[in-house]
């Protein structure tokens, strides 16, 4: 065959990278050839996205790693912007397609920066060029359409349109051969139906010339479009195979790989025993949960029903009192709206709540009714609608409680203080200053000051999406303790909603998996651990529709 | 702060060094001094105008002028203060509304021979009509409230001038300019402890009532306001009618001040209210809107025009003042002389 003579479009030679401690890759070779679609998979954290950005130049490999692009080697790390130069171009899972553009503005945006400021624009002629190029990968859009109206597969294909497009010109100056598009997670968002239209463009891209990485948890998807997978884990290489000798459980298999997952789990657990030990901390949480005075003991359990939306296909489940319950699935499976839905934050299209002896409507919930009835959200973007950034953190922490305080015409404004000041001690944030604005903090702490407002707020179901997310180690191991401590000693019913399983193998007692939209399997006990949850999460992917 | 949590001394020592980094004395310092940068300031300028012009800048008679001359304009500035601090900057209607409520009132009272009292309600009345046409197309529609107000502004405008016909309208009763131009207590004429009032109030709710911090929430990022259970479109909503009324009540005081009404009334001062509004957001709580700062923001502003004045300038200097004192007080804070240098030195480097 061709391929063997002709060098590989890309060739990755013992790439490694560590942030700090932790080994993100270690010693990976990764080859492409021409003409081929190579599946990338791995779970989060496995090094896929750190590869991606070695190969785009946003970070540098340690010595040793070689890129080989068209067999010619290209010395690392690679400039800023230098990867479209040699025949590299990447489609993110955020596409950055300028919605308020039209579909012509975005496709010729990229030589709109290169092309220098000044030289005029005939709009009619480049209409045709665009049209051409459109119609090259049997694309039809409309070229006037704003880009943000279009469906979110056609964005999608347009993104990828362009993209390949950058690579035929490549190509074309070069007199080269080789090219590559690296699509990082594309079929996330995008319904069934539709994925089918985006693996056709896929092949006519492939058709015309360039090599693509294909990097998916989509397990169906891989399948369907790819010609042999790569498979990362903790940072390596562990499979390589063609992926029609290989079927779907057998992939789950090598993805999770029970015994490294294992041992990655006892050192996480080596963590949060360290910090039980920490009985000055442990009294203090116990102090913070103890402030927070009369839900203690009430012990009401949560029971949601049918919830609907466009994601979420009849979501129904129980939480405990004192029970933390944690949803897992893997981005796009609705997973992380549930949360929002709950709180009134995004309008549900149905469902039922029941918080102890009351019962409301998720479809007409709304955050001032959440809030009356004691529902806490700790959202994952905690930058925008976690804490205002601008106000100071005493103001942040108080928050909801500020109408305690006021009484006789008048607010007392020390007792909020106090407040602040006590919750600031109990929660750990670091450095202690009430009159500093929330921004200036850093993320742990920001984390930890967003968990005080609402816990002084004496929640009845306490809502977490993400709530580790951008948090070092320390800050971590405080917010397990602050939600288990608020769940054991107050009987509060807590939702915690990650991506990231290790996690709620490690404070969760329960697990509900949700794939595409459907509650598909329920993990207790014995089975909580990193790899029975990503084992279910990847493994239902489509299946069930 | 020694680190309560002694058993994970990496941990503590790591948070130790960030608490080490965050630059907590020079903070507090630019802080101090940016909050009370304008009050002495001010204070500098009152002593350099009385040293300069000691007979006429420290008589009587200008002190009242001062603080009694600019009350329709301070009135505006509580106005304006409603919406912004909600975080709907620039309602730009409000100067016209000003307008309408002078007219609607004037037209009321010359051409109809209204009863003073039931014309002061119509003006009001009127302001907060223009009120509901923004809630209306910002809040319930979701525009840009710049975009809006700039129409309902010149709509407001082409109102005025069709119930005036055009024509400037006086006088209006006496008994309204006499309680508020002509009586006065302690030399200063009562519209000026009207605005006081109004000043009083709104303090006190803005600053010293949880429904005020909501609002500074609201203000600050509308996406935790929301989250956090606040009524956002509502607040927004009384931002914008509270405005327009408070806006009428200048009107009011407009009226009883100038006597005869110009269908132009309220467009020129509609700017020098929004120089004062965020020329106090640099005082007292900086990088807030807060209604102290706008208050001395206003009687500063009021005394450097007086003071220039006295001293023989022109009157175009009262413009170059309000606008080289905005500028300067937002800019001379951030004028941080490491980056500046630092600055150069790269650029040198290059």
């Amino acid at each position: 065959m061709e391929q063997a003579l002709a060098p590989p479009a890309v060739e990755l030679h013992n790439i490694s990278k560590a942030f700090g401690s932790n080994r993100a890759l270690d010693g990976v070779d990764l080859r492409i050839g021409s003409g081929e679609v190579v599946g990338l998979l791995g779970q989060n954290g496995s090094g896929k996205s750190t590869l991606v950005k070695i190969m785009s130049g946003v970070y540098d490999p340690e010595p040793g790693g070689r890129m080989l692009v068209g067999g010619a080697e290209v010395p690392l790390p690679l400039p800023p912007g230098q990867a479209s130069e040699i025949g590299l171009s990447f489609v993110y899972q955020n596409l950055a397609l300028a919605p308020g553009l039209t579909v012509l503005e975005n496709l010729t945006l990229g030589q709109r920066i290169t092309a220098g400021g000044w030289k005029l624009i005939n709009w009619i002629s480049e209409h045709r060029a665009a049209r051409a190029v459109l119609d090259r990968y049997q694309v039809h859009l409309d070229l006037d359409q704003k880009t943000g109206e279009l469906a979110p597969v056609d964005q999608a294909r347009l993104a990828i349109v362009r993209a390949a497009e950058d690579l035929r010109r490549y190509r074309a100056r070069s007199g080269g051969s080789h090219s590559v598009l690296v699509l990082d997670e594309p079929t996330v968002f995008l319904p069934e139906e539709e994925i089918d239209r985006l693996f056709d463009l896929i092949r006519t891209v492939v058709t015309e010339g360039a090599a693509v990485l294909f990097i998916s948890h989509d397990l169906a998807a891989v399948q369907a479009i790819t010609d042999r997978v790569v498979v990362l884990r903790d940072g390596q290489v562990v499979a390589e195979e063609v992926t029609a000798d290989i079927d779907e459980e057998a992939l789950v298999d090598l993805i999770v790989g029970a015994s490294a997952s294992a041992r990655q789990a006892a050192v996480d657990t080596s963590h949060v025993v360290a910090l039980v030990e920490d009985q000055r901390a442990v009294e203090l949480t116990r102090e913070a949960m103890e402030s927070v005075g009369d839900a203690a003991g009430l012990g009401e359990s949560v029971v949601v029903e049918h919830v609907v939306d466009e994601r979420l296909h009849d979501v129904s489940f129980e939480i405990g009192a004192g029970e933390i319950l944690g949803v897992a699935g893997l981005i796009g499976s609705g997973a992380e709206e549930l949360p929002y839905l709950l709180f009134g934050a995004r309008q549900a299209i149905s469902g039922s709540l029941r918080l102890g002896a009351e019962r409301m409507n998720v479809g007409k919930l709304t955050p001032q009714r959440s809030v009356r009835e004691r529902i806490a959200l700790v959202p994952a973007d905690r930058t925008v609608q976690g804490l205002s950034q601008g106000l100071t953190l005493w103001e942040n922490i108080t928050m909801l409680v500020e109408d305690e305080h006021y009484r006789n015409g008048i607010f007392r404004r020390g007792e909020l203080l106090k407040l602040a000041e006590d919750a600031i001690d109990r929660f750990l944030i670091r450095p202690p200053l009430a009159h500093a604005p929330a921004g200036t903090f850093s993320g742990g702490n920001q984390q930890k000051a967003l968990m005080a407002k609402w816990l002084i707020a004496r929640p009845r179901l306490l809502l977490l999406h993400e709530p580790t997310q951008g948090v070092d180690v320390g800050a971590r191991r405080d917010i397990y303790r602050f939600v288990k401590a608020a769940a054991t000693l107050n009987q509060m019913a807590v939702l915690w909603v990650t991506t990231e399983f290790g996690e709620l193998a490690e404070v969760c007692d329960r697990v509900i998996v949700l794939t595409q939209g459907q509650h598909t399997e329920t993990l207790t006990g014995e089975e909580l651990s990193e790899e029975a949850i990503s084992a279910a999460a990847l493994r239902q992917t489509r299946e069930v529709i | 702060m020694s680190a309560p949590n002694k058993a994970a001394p990496a941990e503590a020592d790591h948070q130790e060094q960030r608490a080490a980094t965050l630059p907590r004395p020079t903070l507090a310092r630019r802080l101090g001094l940016q909050r009370y940068a304008i009050i002495i300031v001010f204070i500098a300028m009152f002593i350099a105008f009385a040293l300069a012009v000691p007979s006429t800048f420290l008589s009587i008679g200008n002190l009242s002028n001062i603080l009694g001359g600019q009350a329709v304009l301070f009135i505006l500035v509580m106005a304006v203060m409603l919406p912004t601090i909600m975080g709907d900057f620039v309602d730009l209607s409000l100067g016209s509304s000003l307008g309408l409520s002078a007219m609607t009132l004037a037209v009321l009272n010359v051409q109809h021979h209204t009863n003073v009292a039931v014309a002061c309600l119509a003006g009001v009345g009127a302001a907060l009509v223009v009120g509901l046409v923004n809630v209306f197309f910002v809040v319930y529609f979701d525009n840009d409230p710049f975009i809006v107000t700039l129409g309902t502004m010149t709509i407001v405008q082409g109102v005025t001038y069709i119930i005036s016909g055009s024509n400037s309208i006086g006088i209006v009763s006496t008994s309204l300019s006499n309680w508020i131009f002509t009586y006065n207590f302690l030399s200063i004429p009562l519209e000026f402890y009207y605005g006081l009032a109004i000043f009083l109030v709104i303090w006190y709710v803005l600053s010293f009532t949880p429904v005020g911090q909501k609002a500074l929430v609201l203000g600050q990022s509308r996406e935790v306001a929301r989250l956090t259970g606040v009524r956002v479109n509502k607040m927004r909503s009384w931002g914008f009618i509270l405005g327009a009324g408070v806006a009428g009540l200048a009107g009011i005081a407009y009226a009883g001040t100038n006597g005869t009404i110009d269908p132009t009334a309220g467009g020129d001062l509609i700017l020098p209210a929004f120089a004062a509004v965020f020329l106090g957001v640099t005082a007292i709580k900086p990088g807030r809107i807060n209604p102290l700062g706008a208050f001395i923001a206003v009687y500063f502003l009021a005394t450097g025009t007086a003071g220039f004045q006295l001293l023989g300038t022109q009157s175009y200097i009262q413009q170059i003042f309000y606008g080289a004192a905005l500028v300067a007080a937002i800019t001379i804070p951030k004028a941080n002389r490491e980056r500046f240098f630092k600055k150069r030195r790269t650029a040198e480097a290059r």
